[in-house]
């Protein structure tokens, strides 16, 4: 089916798997200033022991969490390439021509680096370990203290929850249609950039259409069910707090507080 | 054109947990000029065995034989042009700002000249009957006239085979009697005619032979005569009536009007 990729929830059963949604995206934020507060080569190598511990813990298959970062790579070697160029920090360790390599660029290139992989790590942990229904249900109830200052948390946590579920149901549509198209000679794959762009307006145009038409029926479909947005609506799965719920805050307060002092 | 399918297999998601085996080795040919029914259940793999006589899927294992040559060494935008396919509800495919420009997309691909492209959109609307709607925008007809015009798409390449996946499907008795009039009339004119379809009624109208999937396997192969007879509790309802009435000479009809006819020789005696 659907390929995976970054942010793909994997349905196993760990002890991630089972914390309350709210903590781990509280978790997730909280670890993701931290990171910013870091600036020290020890600190950040306990960030990531403490990384690896987490993917360990989740139970997903390393290869499968590597394949998660991949598209991330290309961006953390551009950055650490401007980094290590144009930083003129510290001694110098090498000189050819207008290229000057310094001991600080090194470093800072060296800390970007590991900030954004684990930056990365942290937000793919959180998806790939949160079905994303609970992930929408976690972000409408932390949003929803802002409902009083006419924050429409609920529609925007529908709206996330919508626009996930739509994803493979447009993909499988896309793929019926380039097969339908190709039926009648159309060519995706061959030719320019120019000559594959004109060829995707086949293909996007009925999909675009489609899904128009699917989000009309969506909204006659609820509306014909009784929604009528967030106030006064029950949830099938109540969230609860458990105590190791606060356990995991705590714990990543601790580790950062650590990282940040190393 | 003869298009003959050796054993083919496929395999959904083949090497996941959600492998699915849609088609577990089907021989099966399409002689020249036939009317060819397919009909089965829904998931017994008649639009997956369709979409491989065009090469829009691979056989997992197994071949497609085109004229006798294996359809991989062929090239595919020639072969798609030969071997035309109707998907199910092919007017979600509809892109074009009007119907004469979206029915034009395929002979445009298959470079033809600016008059001949306009000549085969003229001729394939006008054999769908709907030559008034050429400057409309496709998006504006109705479900039947939509269809009329996706099926005109596939038509205006001329291909020499045609395959039809459920085109009747959610339309209303009278495009459902336009599509298969058509569909003899093409058929005379010595173009194959692959139809997939879950009314039995509208297959045994205009299929010269029947192919009844089950589980990605043929479960019959032959005439309608053969294949409904075999199992009239699956059959059109004139199948059934003539079941029961076996023992008269009412003969073995599959069409509504054979039993007619046959009735009215049966009341007269």
């Amino acid at each position: 089916m659907a390929s995976r990729s970054l942010g793909q929830f994997y349905p196993v059963a760990s002890l991630l798997h089972g914390l309350d949604p709210r903590a781990k995206i509280l978790c997730v934020t909280i670890f993701a200033v931290g990171l910013f507060l870091i600036d020290t080569i020890a600190g950040f190598l306990l960030m990531t022991l403490v990384v690896g511990a987490l993917v360990a813990t989740s139970r997903i298959p390393l290869a499968v969490f590597l394949r998660l970062l991949r598209p991330v790579v290309f961006i953390v070697a551009l950055t650490v390439f401007f980094q290590v160029l144009f930083s003129r920090e510290g001694a110098t360790l090498l000189e050819w021509g207008f290229i000057e390599i310094h001991a600080g660029g090194l470093r800072l290139g060296f800390l970007l680096a590991l900030r954004i992989l684990l930056l990365v790590s942290v937000a793919g942990l959180l998806t790939a370990t949160t079905a994303p229904v609970a992930l929408t249900d976690g972000i409408e109830d932390l949003l929803s203290s802002l409902k009083k200052l006419r924050f429409p948390a609920h529609e925007f946590a529908m709206m996330m929850t919508i626009a996930l579920r739509f994803i493979p149901t447009l993909d499988e549509e896309a793929r019926k249609i380039m097969a339908a198209q190709s039926a009648r000679g159309a060519d995706f794959r061959e030719g320019g950039l120019i000559r594959r762009s004109r060829a995707l307006i086949p293909l996007l145009v009925p999909l675009t259409v489609g899904a128009f038409r699917r989000a009309d029926e969506l909204a006659e479909a609820m509306e014909s069910r009784g929604y009528q947005g967030g106030t006064g609506r029950t949830r099938y799965r109540e969230l609860r707090f458990h105590f190791r719920d606060a356990l995991a805050l705590a714990i990543v307060m601790v580790v950062l507080a650590l990282g940040i002092l190393a | 054109m003869t298009l003959e399918l050796r054993d083919v297999c496929h395999v959904y998601a083949a090497g996941t947990p959600l492998a699915v085996e849609a088609l577990r080795g089907v021989s099966l040919a399409v002689e020249a000029g036939e009317v060819l029914g397919i009909v089965g259940g829904t998931g017994s793999g008649k639009s997956t065995l369709v979409q491989h006589m065009n090469w829009i899927l691979r056989p997992t294992s197994g071949e497609v034989l085109v004229d006798g040559v294996d359809a991989a060494t062929l090239n595919k935008s020639e072969l798609r042009r030969r071997i035309g396919l109707v998907f199910q509800f092919p007017e979600s495919a509809l892109f074009a700002p009007t119907v004469e420009e979206d029915v034009g997309f395929g002979p445009q691909r298959m470079k033809l000249g600016e008059d001949a492209v306009r000549e085969r959109v003229r001729g394939s609307l006008a054999m769908l009957g709907v030559e008034h709607l050429a400057q409309r925008s496709p998006f504006a007809l109705s479900g039947g006239e939509k269809r009329r015009v996706a099926i005109a798409g596939v038509l205006a390449m001329e291909p020499e085979v045609l395959i039809l996946d459920e085109p009747t499907a959610g339309l209303d008795p009278a495009t459902r009697q336009d599509l298969l009039s058509l569909v003899r009339t093409l058929s005379e004119s010595g173009v194959s005619i692959v139809l997939v379809s879950h009314d039995l009624e509208e297959v045994a109208e205009v299929a010269d032979r029947i192919c009844a999937m089950e589980q990605g396997c043929i479960q019959a192969l032959g005439t309608p005569q053969e294949v409904f007879y075999k199992n009239p509790a699956n059959a059109p309802a004139t199948v059934r009536v003539a079941t029961v009435l076996q023992n008269s000479s009412i003969g073995r009809p599959v069409r509504y009007a054979d039993t007619l006819a046959a009735l009215r020789t049966l009341m007269e005696n």
